[in-house]
């Protein structure tokens, strides 16, 4: 069964638990990470969960000159592989809703990895406007 | 897949492996330098010795790890005296090159080490030879830079020592740089580096910087994706993400649950 993070914006409340629930999960030497997940204001009291879309065509993939981006056999996620990353930040740009960020920039590129198939963000949030449900 | 020992726990592993790739399966770690997985390795720093007994030989051998094939029935150590020995060697070798080089002077104090046996080579900057940079220029396909000189004088260096005409730059050599010794300087929508400067594409939306032209063009016909795909910034193309799902929930509360449902 393929699990899928799903977004219902419409539950969400803007309170930022799954950035927080990223950047611990995500610890690196007892630092929290950057947050793959990013909720934006839209409108008055309007939120959206932002966070990669795992595409089938990933322009990420595509983007990337040494092959430093696969999908995961077991998550169906894409994930970034820290060791081959050269550090060009094309897939940066290159992906059309800006799910690729900069962690710093002697750092491999950072994404959603689903948390290799446990989304913290998913599980922390309080009205399941993140789900990680089979589909 | 085949099987191996290292430091006495037992690690199965595909053929073909390299010894390094093995011993982080096994879950240790040897210092590496010149090491990266985007290029075939290259056994140039050597400071990720190790030792390894063959199966059915009785002597042991000190061997680069990130250039030695992962064979069944090695036995492998990688904190033994021999290895300890020898990666102090060569950390007294490389800190007698680069006095300088913080990342040297670091993995030296952790072998014991706080300053050279030989005298330290002061004129010169934090290049260790490793090459890495060079690899990675020519893995993607510009080669604009690359060993010069021989001996005592080799050097890593433009055709011609000028500015590298072949250079995009991407800054990838700069970022993978083990000792950080190439100069990378982003300043006013400009990037430096070998002594070239570039124009950084700025973002349509907001106007911030990333990615220099020369190397946005390369990679549009590099992956095929349109160039409008690298026209926004990672922060402009989540806004335009929010503002399209945000279109999509003002269809009202019916329509999303419609659309949920399929
Ligand atoms: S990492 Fe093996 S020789 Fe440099």
């Amino acid at each position: 069964m393929t699990k899928l993070l799903t977004v219902s914006p419409a539950r969400c409340i803007g309170c930022r638990t799954c950035e927080v629930a990223c950047a611990f999960r995500h610890l690196e030497d007892g630092v929290p990470g950057r947050s793959r997940v990013q909720v934006r204001a839209v409108g008055r009291d309007v939120w959206v969960p932002l966070l990669c879309l795992q595409c089938e065509e990933a322009a990420c993939v595509k983007a990337c000159p040494v092959f430093a981006l696969w999908r995961s056999s077991t998550t169906g996620a894409i994930d970034v592989q820290p060791e081959r990353c050269v550090r060009c930040n094309a897939c940066v740009p290159a992906c059309p809703f800006g799910n690729m960020s900069v962690e710093s920039a002697d750092k491999a590129v950072i994404k959603c990895d689903v948390c290799g198939g446990d989304p913290a963000c998913a599980r922390f949030c309080p009205t399941r406007a993140l789900e990680y449900i089979e589909v | 897949m085949l099987n191996l020992d290292v430091n006495g726990r037992r690690v199965t592993v595909p053929k073909a492996s390299t010894l390094l790739s093995a011993i982080r399966a096994a879950g240790f770690d040897v210092p590496t330098l010149c090491h990266h997985e985007a290029v075939e390795p290259y056994g140039a720093c050597r400071l990720c010795v190790v030792e390894v007994r063959e199966r059915g030989r009785s002597k042991t051998r000190v061997v680069t790890a990130c250039n030695y094939p992962a064979r069944a029935g090695l036995q492998v150590e990688t904190e033994s005296e021999a290895v300890l020995e020898t990666r102090r060697e060569v950390l007294d070798l490389l800190l007698a090159r680069c006095p300088g080089s913080e990342v040297i002077r670091g993995l030296a104090a952790e072998a014991g080490l706080h300053r050279s046996s030989f005298p330290p080579d002061r004129n010169r900057d934090d290049c260790i030879l490793c090459g890495l940079c060079v690899r990675i220029c020519e893995k993607l396909g510009f080669s604009a830079i690359g060993m010069a000189g021989r001996g005592a004088h080799r050097e890593v260096a433009a055709p011609l020592k000028e500015a590298p005409p072949d250079c995009v730059g991407c800054g990838s050599c700069a970022r993978v740089c083990p000792t950080d010794n190439i100069s990378l300087v982003d300043r006013d929508g400009m990037r430096s580096i070998w002594g070239r400067d570039f124009e950084l594409v700025r973002c349509a939306s907001c106007g911030r910087a990333y990615i220099t032209r020369e190397y946005q063009a390369s990679r549009v016909e590099g992956s095929g994706l349109p160039a409008e795909h690298f026209e926004l910034c990672d922060e402009c193309s989540r806004a335009r993400l929010a503002k399209t799902m945000f279109a999509h929930m003002a269809l009202g509360p019916d329509a999303r649950e419609e659309a949920s449902d399929d």
